[in-house]
């Protein structure tokens, strides 16, 4: 029963997301394609925050170095673009890795301003570099291959990515690793007592979570043909953070939720208001006070009341 | 404790879905309009600057639709505001020309936002007019036929500036800006043609701040310790009104004349009163004040009088896309995008600086500069530029030549 | 390179007190984010969005007290008016996330920045503000060979004088003590009939007056502009950590180093000037993780 009922509906679900582009109209190809590049980035920092306790709060550094690492490849190199989507990944792992090794040593708040300012000087370099990445003019009209040059073809790889990425997550998240991750959350002082090596441990989370953010990257230039530096500002790492935490952040599919939440609001109510931003911020305190779970997390707390227990803690 | 994969997630994301899709249902029309997207940024220090074109572009649109439209439609624009960030740009872009169906875009202030949309234009095979971005690639290295320019770029500036500083006797001279793209881009262009046609000028030193540095003290105090003949400051945004005051706290500007691109433009002096420096030299694409036509006082007592301020340069932009979407569509007899295209190649138009024609080879509007020094008068509670004399665009222009060059044609 | 000045001793003494009056600025900002951070632990978001709202108030005050002491009255107007705001968000909505998880609370100082952010476009617009210093703080002076404003120099004096009562308030009043303690342990002074919920209440409410003066002083030496709470909460944020997280007085040092290596950055190296302060952060917080003096808590 507790399998194959959530799977029965993750396929039908699966399915619809795969004969959608031949019913609806193009914009929403592209939306739905967004909405997927954002849930993965937001899954990648909700392995940290929601499931680690760290205070990641710049993520969007490896989201931007995985872009880049694609758009240099494709602009610069005449290596098959393979080589880039491979890349990308692998080098905002490397750099989770060197922002990592010296964000472990601190913990809470020092770790997250320590990531801010090292994550600020990345993005200060890629801004001021013109002659390697276009500075602050970004690079743009980057060729992707003949089989993802359409929308639509972008839109299937980029869900297929996103479900072996989704599997992959959630696997390490009931792996014994997983557990570990949590139990280093919920009591740090006490795993290190009975010998676990918090520090590894976390870094080696960053290095998975910045792996999936680098991908995500990657899958932004697939869609978009553009990098530039706003992808690695700190602004958007608070956007995804507040994705993590509108969808629900000790749920496992909450972000996403929160990301498909804030790019259709962002889009829509972009339409119809110039202050988005103010609807954002008045949709977040009412979050605050009636739903701090997240929107999953209320859903999950009426179907399965149990489950909230393990949600209840103080940071 | 075991967590499951929610379930609860796919229905409630189809019902936010198709709540979305119902959200936008098509509007049926007798006689449809012209739809023209603007995509611009509305948040933030860049907002005073666009609002200017979004609302002359509706000054005209409101005017020709009063007087039955173009080809007996009227033109509609609806805006969008990409808050400076080149990615939600990207998106509402997308959103006008797919959800929205328009059939022109026209935007943005941000230079990177507007490349990127331009490459995307040129997929989408959608004429795209570029209203504010000053990146010389626009309509340069990275121009195509589905992009226009109708304002001023980074390498205009350069050689209008340079124009006008030979004139001046000063030899020795201080670089200093904003760090970034525009800045360097800006710095380049006045240098390199200065030095071209004035090759014994010497630079002897440059700084540069960080975009938005709020206290530029520091940086005109060490300036002043190496006594440059003048200093050349190019600045974006917040900071022409920065370098401007701290001038004038200061005092430098009375001891080391300076010369700041839009130093005489009233985006820069309207937030200053009567405190801005004055004998500071600048350039602008547009003053209210100047040339003293009837079209230009026309045009700008219709501009206060339905916005309760005074045209700035992005006016004049959003006035001369109206104009060049106008007669284009007229000339082309349809609206059909090729043909639009193939009518606003070599275009010409009437507006408040006279004659702008729409270069032909690479899509740019061929604007004339203005170089003044500000000056404190009587009449107004704010300074104006003084002395000016025009830069004719055939001088300003980089030629067909170089820009051939840089598309490596 | 060559592209710095030959500089003797009156122009570095010259760019040091140009920094020390931008320090002032920084120092009277973070002390408040300091304050709040120590007493509540809630970095606020909305400390920069508060600052903005001091200067923009600054400007809509003294145009409409039009007059030789216009700028006076509105330095000592404008701060309140961003107590008032921010006691009503503290009130009605701040206070009921207390016994939450900090995240909640800081959760709510970003969305209170987003509100105020759009807020001060509906009631302001989108054009550049300026203030005018006032009449006798106008022009500059020679001091030590070069020209320095006069009004960065009553910067100093503002700064020395904020510090000054600072140090009074925290040491010497009944209220000062008692917020100390309740920054340590919480609990133990609600346990002793303290209300605590009312300490908190002026702890944030004091933290934010001082952004918003911040912002008044700051409001004649810049163009106030929407984004102005971006560029400072950044800044803000490097500085109480750098400092100590909670320490006011590692606010001071902080500010002191953001505000002195940058303008001698100027004048040393002005290529590299941007990147000097988070190259000092990065430096301090790598030789010392918890920030240069003693953390609160």
């Amino acid at each position: 029963m507790i399998h194959s009922k959530p799977l029965g509906w993750a396929l039908a679900f699966f399915i619809i997301l795969l004969i959608l582009p031949s019913i609806v109209p193009r914009f929403f190809v592209y939306i739905l394609a967004l909405i997927f590049v954002t849930s993965l980035l937001a899954m990648s920092l909700n392995l940290l925050v929601g499931h680690g306790g760290m205070f990641q709060f710049h993520h969007a550094v490896f989201y931007g170095v995985g872009a880049y690492t694609l758009a240099l490849m494709v602009t610069k190199t005449s290596l098959p673009i393979w080589v880039g989507f491979v890349a990308g990944p692998l080098m905002a792992a490397m750099a989770g890795l060197i922002i990592g090794w010296f964000c472990v040593r601190l913990t809470q708040l020092y770790f997250g301003m320590l990531q801010i300012s090292l994550g600020s000087l990345v993005w200060a370099v890629v801004f001021r570099w013109y002659s390697f990445t276009g500075g602050d003019d970004g690079i743009h009209g980057i060729r992707m291959p003949p089989f993802l040059s359409s929308l639509t073809s972008s839109y299937y790889f980029i869900l297929i990515i996103l479900v072996i990425s989704l599997i992959l997550l959630y696997l390490i998240l009931k792996s014994p690793f997983g557990n570990t991750l949590q139990a280093i959350r919920d009591n740090p002082d006490r795993c290190a007592a009975v010998g676990i090596h918090v520090r590894r441990h976390q870094l080696t989370a960053i290095l998975i979570a910045t792996f999936f953010a680098g991908m995500a990257g990657v899958l932004f230039v697939v869609l978009e043909h553009s990098v530039f530096p706003d992808l690695l500002f700190w602004v958007l790492s608070l956007e995804i953070f507040i994705m993590c935490l509108l969808g629900g952040w000790f749920t496992f599919g909450g972000p996403i939720l929160g990301a498909a939440i804030t790019v259709s609001l962002r889009t829509f109510v972009g339409k119809y208001t110039e202050y988005w931003t103010m609807i954002l911020g008045i949709i977040l305190i009412l979050l605050i006070f009636f739903l701090p779970e997240g929107v999953m997390g209320y859903f999950q707390g009426i179907f399965k009341p149990r489950a909230k227990e393990g949600a209840q803690r103080r940071m | 404790m075991k967590r499951r994969v929610p379930m609860k997630i796919f229905p409630l994301v189809t019902v936010v879905l198709a709540f979305l899709l119902v959200l936008d249902p098509p509007g049926a029309k007798a006689e449809p309009p012209i739809k023209v997207g603007i995509i611009d940024t509305y948040t933030g220090p860049a907002t005073t600057f666009t609002y200017d074109v979004r609302d002359a572009f509706k000054l005209a649109v409101d005017e020709s639709n009063g007087k039955g439209g173009i080809l007996r439609r009227k033109v509609e624009f609806t805006t969008r505001d990409d808050k400076f960030k080149v990615d939600i740009c990207l998106s509402m872009a997308k959103e006008l020309v797919m959800n929205e169906k328009v059939d022109i875009l026209m935007g943005t202030i941000n230079s990177a936002a507007s490349l990127a949309v331009s490459e995307y234009c040129k997929t989408e095979k959608i004429p795209f007019l570029v209203t504010f971005s000053k990146s010389d690639k626009i309509t340069g290295e990275k121009g195509h036929r589905y992009v226009f320019s109708i304002t001023e770029n980074t390498v205009m500036i350069g050689k209008a500036a340079a124009v006008g500083l030979t004139k001046k006797p000063f030899l020795k001279y201080w670089i200093a800006g904003d760090d970034y793209e525009y800045g360097h881009a800006l710095a380049d262009g006045v240098w390199g043609n200065l030095k071209k046609l004035k090759p014994k000028v010497e630079r002897i030193g440059q700084s540069w701040w960080k975009v938005g540095e709020p206290e530029l003290t520091p940086y005109l105090t060490a300036i002043s310790a190496a006594k440059p003949d003048a200093v050349i400051f190019a600045t974006g945004g917040a900071s022409m009104v920065n370098v401007m005051k701290a001038a004038k706290a200061t005092g430098f500007a009375e001891k080391i004349p300076m010369f700041v691109h839009t130093a005489t433009e009233h985006s820069t002096l309207a937030p200053l009163g009567t405190e801005a420096p004055e004998k500071v030299i600048g350039t602008s694409n547009y003053h209210f004040y100047f040339p003293d036509t009837p079209k230009n006082k026309a045009f700008a007592k219709a501009f206060r009088e339905a916005y309760g301020r005074e045209p700035k340069v992005g006016a004049l932009y959003g006035y001369l896309a109206a104009q060049f979407i106008a007669k284009a569509l007229e000339k082309a007899g349809q609206m059909d995008r090729e043909r639009f295209i193939d009518a606003l190649e070599k275009m010409k138009v009437d507006s408040p600086v006279g004659e702008v024609e729409m270069r032909g080879y690479d899509h740019q509007a061929m604007l004339p500069m203005f170089m003044g020094v500000t000056k404190k008068v009587p009449e107004y509670p704010f300074l104006i530029g003084s002395d000016i004399f025009t830069i004719p665009a055939k001088e300003a222009m980089p030629s067909v030549e170089e820009i051939k060059k840089a598309r490596g044609q | 390179m060559g592209f710095s000045v030959p500089y003797g001793a009156a122009e570095l003494a010259g760019q040091l007190l140009v920094g020390l009056s931008r320090s002032m600025i920084l120092f009277i900002v973070c002390a408040g984010l300091s304050f709040v951070l120590g007493v509540l632990r809630v970095p606020n978001i909305a400390h920069g969005s508060l600052y903005m709202i001091g200067a923009f108030a600054t400007f809509s005050l003294s145009k409409f007290f039009a007059g030789s002491s216009a700028f006076w009255i509105a330095l000592i107007l404008a701060p309140l008016l961003v107590v008032f705001l921010s006691l009503i968000a503290e009130r009605a909505l701040f206070c009921h996330l207390y016994q939450r998880e900090h995240l909640m609370l800081l959760l709510f100082t970003f969305a209170l920045s987003l509100i105020l952010g759009d807020l001060v476009k509906i009631v302001w617009g989108a054009e550049y503000r300026s203030v005018a210093a006032p009449a006798m703080l106008k022009g500059s002076i020679s001091l030590l060979g070069s020209s320095f404003p006069r009004y960065n120099l009553f910067l100093i004096f503002a700064g020395l004088l904020v510090a000054v009562a600072l140090w009074l308030f925290v040491n010497k009043t009944k209220f000062g003590k008692i917020s100390r303690a309740a920054a340590v342990d919480r609990d133990m002074v609600g346990m002793l009939g303290i209300n605590v919920s009312w300490v908190f209440a002026a702890a944030f409410v004091m933290g934010c007056y001082l952004a918003g003066l911040g912002g008044a002083l700051v409001a004649p030496t810049v163009s106030i502009t929407l984004g102005m709470d971006h560029t400072l909460i950044i800044e803000a944020f490097l500085i109480v950590t750098i400092g100590g997280l909670g320490n006011m007085w590692g606010a001071l040092v902080g500010s002191l180093i953001f505000g002195v290596t940058h303008s001698l950055g100027v004048l040393v190296l002005p290529q590299f000037a941007i990147i000097f302060p988070y190259a000092a952060v990065v430096i301090v917080l790598l030789l010392r993780p918890k920030g240069l003096l003693k953390s609160v808590w």
